[in-house]
């Protein structure tokens, strides 16, 4: 009898331990926003039923996670006794000031590294603690830490929107969706474009995740006018050769720059340093007098870390790095400061300077 | 005149070769052989390298699996998320694939789950993903197969679909859309193609889970320094970059390609054996017959004219019947018994076949190797005894 007992109860226990927490409503979930946009939260456009347990409700709007509130606070001002939290037990809106939160289980975070679920009291919050583990922490806490980490958290996101994203979208758009029939720039917010592209019928066939990326790549990249000073490829041929160095550039793609001046001329370079060599003192490698500073159109150099072309007047370079070019020691380009930095730390950089930095000494100190 | 060919010295040449048959076809026959026996192994080393290479191009650059217990386990999904946001990391991609016993035939089918909106790790696959529709096919329960699997797959009677059987013990029915062919044999042969979410049926795997995650570098020279932050980041997995691929393939490859040398320097080896023989001395008759030219009139350098003619003509039909022997015997014979050499290769995978690679310089390293040294080990002693008096020779 005993035997049977304890055989059930581990049974239960084991039950109960391989439950798996999921964010996603089993009720009928609350949504405060009015029409047809009200599935979706209005910052990022991820859907409110999938992420409802870890939802906030502020004003009309409602988001997906304190990322996306912390991240709109600025255009929606609430006062903080105000904004509603969704209880991850009862999966009802409590007031997020007296909720009791839980930071740090083992439940994945939405939109964040750390997650953060409200409970109404404390016995709840308590029990949750002993299932997935964590801490238990006030509304005050969880704000302070969603915005310290918001910076950390949005490049994670922006990173994976850019990366996987936006080039699914893309194709979905191409592949199912009657792209000229929306126009992103009719919408205020992402959730009223998600809404318009599902009731439209604008994509055929389209699951939820589909529509994120069809939704994130008309918000994110359609949206915003085409650039009109993007900057274009360095283009290579056979022929080029590098008039500092002698060698020809099409050998080492990852290293080239060009310049391109006014006058159609287009003279390529196996590396920055050689580039910025021929910029200080053209004269020394040949009758170039007419290509004056003055009359470059354009400097391409190769982004280290993409392999992109990037305008070479924007980018930052690392100079002292362990990262040797086919001439040596080199200015290595980066499109962003941050990946600068990362890469310097990395490659033991010594510094890193803008283009208008750049000294003629630094460059020749390259070279011993 | 001094610069045309004579014709004359051809015939005689020619007339000269007749006359002493059977040492003139023994050495064309050595020849033959001996440019067939070089040919063959370099073609056959060349197709190997060639697949490798392919193989090794195709392998994604950096693979991140997770160890639990110290076997592979399903990994988070959210992983590639992480990963993306490290410096130069072009894409991570969550794969679904494993591999399907298939105990009737005995052999292993490797089912590779395809999302078709995602950005593809190999050429091959984003070339698939174009020709087919893999969320029409999600529908029709239909999969794509390589060629190695439809052979197996039509030899036991399944001609336009396959049951799988999941974990659970129930059949799934999955039917023949297409067939679909890789780059190399290596890389498509057991491969079968289907949507991801049929994958995750067919093997029970759950939605948030991956087998793997491949990472693509912009930048090849980041590979390492990338490879080693995703360690830092997740201590408890393995991290597999496209050099060790290669270091373990190349390990295989060049043991084997030491044998090959072995072969290779024994039949240099009695090459030289014979052009010494020759080059020491001409035989008495030989010498005889020079000297009976001189007397009668021929100049040094018509002799060695006619010398060069008659070495060439052997040496170059032999070269020429050698190669087209050596290309026969290696790729539509497939190269019988010198391809057993390679056993331990195709332990990799079961079945692989030679590539046709024409590399034309190969052509020209055997003829330098071969006919250049049958002519000076001719020339040569003919010119010693030409410059000779005719007295001292004919006496």
């Amino acid at each position: 009898m005993l035997k049977k007992l304890s055989l059930i109860m581990l049974l239960m226990i084991s039950i109960l331990n391989a439950e798996p927490f999921s964010k996603k409503a089993t009720v009928e979930p609350v949504l405060v926003q009015d029409g047809a946009k009200k599935m979706w939260c209005s910052v990022c456009g991820m859907n409110l039923k999938m992420f409802y347990k870890t939802s906030y409700i502020s004003g009309d709007k409602q988001y997906c996670s304190i990322r996306c509130l912390v991240a709109d606070m600025a255009n929606n001002p609430t006062k903080l006794e105000d904004i509603k939290v969704i209880d991850a037990s009862t999966q009802k809106p409590i007031i997020a000031k007296d909720a009791f939160f839980v930071m740090g289980s083992d439940v994945k975070g939405t939109m964040s590294k750390v997650s953060k679920l409200a409970f109404a009291t404390k016995d709840e919050a308590e029990n949750f603690v002993k299932k997935h583990g964590g801490k238990i922490t006030d509304f005050d806490t969880v704000l302070k830490e969603a915005k310290s980490s918001l910076k950390q958290d949005s490049a994670m996101v922006s990173m994976k929107k850019k990366k996987m994203m936006y080039p699914m979208g893309k194709k979905l758009l191409a592949k199912k969706c009657q792209s000229d029939k929306i126009d992103p720039n009719k919408f205020h917010a992402i959730n009223e474009l998600k809404s318009e592209i599902k009731n439209q019928n604008i994509c055929a066939d389209i699951n939820e995740k589909q529509l994120q990326a069809v939704a994130l790549y008309l918000w994110d990249v359609k949206r915003e006018k085409p650039k009109s000073n993007t900057t274009e490829n360095i283009k290579l041929t056979k022929k080029d050769k590098c008039p500092v160095c002698g060698m020809f550039v099409y050998k080492y793609p990852k290293w080239a720059s060009q310049i391109v001046y006014k006058d159609g001329n287009r003279l390529s370079f196996d590396g920055v340093k050689d580039m910025m060599k021929f910029y200080f003192d053209r004269t020394q490698y040949g009758k170039f007098e007419t290509l004056t500073p003055e009359n470059i159109k354009e400097i391409l150099v190769t982004d280290y870390y993409s392999q992109k072309t990037i305008d070479g007047k924007k980018a930052y370079y690392v100079i002292g790095s362990d990262v040797t070019g086919p001439m040596g020691n080199e200015l290595i380009p980066f499109e962003l400061e941050s990946d600068a930095k990362t890469f310097m730390s990395d490659h033991h950089g010594k510094n890193i300077v803008s283009f208008d930095k750049i000294t003629q000494k630094e460059v020749l100190k390259l070279d011993k | 005149m001094k610069n045309r060919i004579n014709r004359y010295l051809i015939e005689f040449a020619i007339n000269s070769i007749l006359r002493a048959k059977g040492k003139n076809i023994f050495i064309f026959v050595l020849f033959t052989l001996l440019t067939t026996l070089l040919m063959s192994i370099f073609l056959i080393t060349n197709s190997i390298k060639y697949e490798l290479q392919t193989t090794v191009d195709a392998l994604p650059q950096i693979i991140v699996q997770k160890l639990k217990a110290g076997r592979h386990y399903d990994i988070d999904n959210s992983v590639a998320d992480e990963i993306l946001t490290i410096a130069g990391v072009e894409q991570a991609t969550p794969r679904v694939w494993g591999y399907y016993y298939f105990a009737n035939a005995g052999v292993n089918f490797s089912i590779v789950g395809i999302d078709q909106y995602e950005e593809q790790y190999t050429k091959a696959l984003s070339q698939v993903v174009e020709k087919f529709d893999f969320e029409k096919l999600h529908k029709e329960k239909s999969m794509i197969v390589g060629e190695g699997v439809q052979k197996v797959l039509t030899k036991n009677y399944y001609n336009d679909y396959f049951n799988f059987i999941k974990p659970d013990g129930n059949l799934k029915k999955i039917y023949l859309a297409g067939v679909f062919k890789g780059d190399t044999q290596l890389e498509s042969n057991d491969i079968i193609l289907m949507s991801k979410e049929d994958v995750r049926e067919i093997f029970d795997m759950p939605k948030d889970k991956a087998t793997d995650i491949v990472v693509k570098v912009a930048n090849p020279k980041e590979i390492p320094t990338i490879a080693s932050k995703i360690k830092l980041l997740y201590p408890d997995t393995r991290i597999i970059t496209n050099n060790d691929l290669k270091v373990s393939y190349q390990n295989i490859f060049d043991y084997k390609s030491g044998v090959f040398l072995a072969l290779f320097v024994v039949a240099i080896f009695t090459f030289f054996m014979i052009i010494y023989d020759k080059t020491s001395g001409l035989s008495s008759e030989e010498k005889r017959e020079i000297g009976i030219l001189k007397a009668v009139g021929w100049r040094v350098d018509d002799i060695l004219k006619e010398k060069f003619y008659e070495a060439f003509i052997i040496s170059f039909f032999a070269y020429l019947i050698g190669v087209l022997i050596a290309f026969w015997y290696v790729y539509i014979l497939k190269a019988p018994i010198l391809r057993d050499i390679f056993v331990g290769y195709s332990q990799l995978k079961t079945t692989f076949e030679l590539p046709f690679v024409f590399d034309i310089q190969l052509l020209f390293l055997v003829f330098f190797l071969s006919v250049p040294i049958y002519l000076a080990a001719t020339i040569i002693p003919s010119w010693r005894t030409a410059t000779l008096d005719v007295d001292e020779v004919i006496r």
